[in-house]
């Protein structure tokens, strides 16, 4: 007895040291992106906080860049605008007669709403890449609710916190979203093979679909984006595990590097379509 | 000796900063991410508390877990270096060096670039690999491994050189 009292007070700088090891493995294991505590990710307060001082230095570098994209955006929207008023002005009275009818109920609140939000932190130096911004609960920001960019897709969140929030972009290999090519209706899978930030991977498509380089990628059905998102442009052929599928590159619209503003997107029918679809599984 | 302590606590502070602000958001030929932090183990004078050693370097892996959303991985990587710590000194250096002895580019050369190819290695290859652990791609692994190993190592080597040739200068 008093040897084994000995044998354990001798070593036990190497029990203190297991314990420590298998308290991280602990933690590698039970990770599970969608069910972690808020405490020991990006979201709580006080890396929040680092990273929003580190983030305001760096952003001051991408202003020019920044400006310049958003005013390329704004002439884009603004000629939009007016091609929309000038079909509206031409409308014989007689069209527009046939839809006022319907008016009344659909125009009154949209679907989607966004929440506008910076990036405080990127981290994409592995195969494990998060994006922190800082929009969270108290701004409306809700789990699951999907982020995207003035170019296209970015990514679903994740965690929560009450002023930050945790993203999981396009590539992260747990990634997972239907799209489908811009003059087709088949759907594919778009994830991420850990390779290359600017490029992801499209599978699951039947053989015979046909692509071009350059043809534009789209979000299909979705639960967490709308319809007819620009994700990014076909790049080529990639490998593929199955005969019967095809897979190709796809090249990202969102470029990660400088990512800076995002937009969150909230869909006033989420709950609501998600209550129905439980209830159907029960 | 309380200095040392000072001087080791601002070490830990500045190394985490500058892993989880500027050297994770490297990504050099889309392979190599410098991993710096491990240096904290090696500037520890050789005769310093086991305990410390080991719970300093967990607590520094958690911390950088945290910022980096890596629950574990930096933690468990950088504990299991700190517990090869001693048998890998016994290695490298002299026995009869006294307890407050800390490597280094100024007092031993040879040895201490040695002491930093196997820690650091060991480290990255770890870390990697309990990255690679829950995922693919093997090949893409082990290239990401030699090459932010390489990186990594000569940036310490040249860090610790920098410090030294300044500490010559007020000498003289």
């Amino acid at each position: 007895m008093r040897n084994l009292f000995n044998f354990i007070i001798r070593n036990s700088h190497w029990l203190v040291a297991i314990l420590l090891v298998a308290f991280s493995f602990y933690l590698v294991f039970t990770h599970n992106s969608y069910q972690r505590s808020v405490y020991l990710t990006s979201a709580n307060r006080v890396t929040g906080w680092l990273y929003t001082v580190s983030g305001d230095v760096s952003s001051f570098f991408l202003l020019k860049r920044n400006n310049r994209e958003l005013l390329e955006r704004n002439a884009q929207l603004e000629q939009e605008l007016y091609a929309l008023r000038d079909r509206l002005g031409n409308q014989s009275p007689t069209d527009s007669f046939t839809v006022e009818a319907f008016i009344a109920d659909t125009t009154a609140v949209p679907q989607f709403t966004f929440i506008p939000a910076e990036v405080v932190n990127l981290s994409f130096s592995g195969v494990n890449n998060f994006i922190t911004i800082n929009k969270g609960r108290n701004q409306g920001v809700k789990q699951d609710m999907g982020v995207i960019s003035h170019r296209g897709v970015v990514g679903v969140v994740s965690t929560v916190s009450a002023n930050f929030a945790v993203v999981i972009p396009v590539i992260n290999p747990k990634f997972r979203l239907s799209v489908r090519l811009k003059d087709s209706d088949n759907n594919g899978s778009l994830s991420w093979n850990g390779n290359n930030i600017r490029e992801a991977q499209v599978q699951e498509l039947p053989r015979h679909e046909t692509f071009n380089n350059g043809d534009t990628v789209l979000t299909s059905f979705s639960r967490i984006f709308p319809k007819n998102l620009v994700i990014g442009r076909v790049s080529g052929l990639g490998e593929s595990a199955d005969d019967n599928f095809v897979t190709f590159n796809l090249e990202l619209a969102t470029d990660f590097y400088t990512l800076q503003d995002v937009l969150v997107i909230n869909d006033r029918y989420y709950e609501e379509q998600n209550a129905l679809e439980e209830k159907m599984k029960q | 000796m309380k200095v040392t302590y000072l001087y080791e606590f601002l070490l830990f502070l500045l190394l985490i900063l500058l892993q989880v602000l500027l050297l994770s958001r490297i990504t050099l030929f889309g392979l190599a991410t410098p991993v710096l932090y491990g240096y904290f183990l090696l500037k520890l004078p050789v005769g310093r508390n086991i305990f410390y050693v080991i719970i300093s370097a967990f607590l520094m892996g958690l911390i950088i877990d945290i910022f980096l959303n890596t629950p574990g991985m930096n933690a468990a990587a950088i504990t299991l270096v700190a517990m090869c710590r001693k048998p890998l000194m016994g290695l490298f250096f002299e026995k009869e060096e006294f307890e407050g002895f800390v490597p280094g580019m100024n007092s031993a050369a040879a040895p201490f670039i040695r002491f930093t190819l196997f820690t650091i290695f060991l480290h990255i290859t770890l870390l990697y690999l309990i990255e690679a652990f829950t995922l693919f791609n093997m090949v893409n692994t082990l290239l990401r491994i030699v090459t932010s190993g390489v990186t990594s190592i000569l940036l310490i080597i040249a860090l610790d050189s920098i410090i030294y040739r300044r500490k010559n200068g007020e000498q003289s």
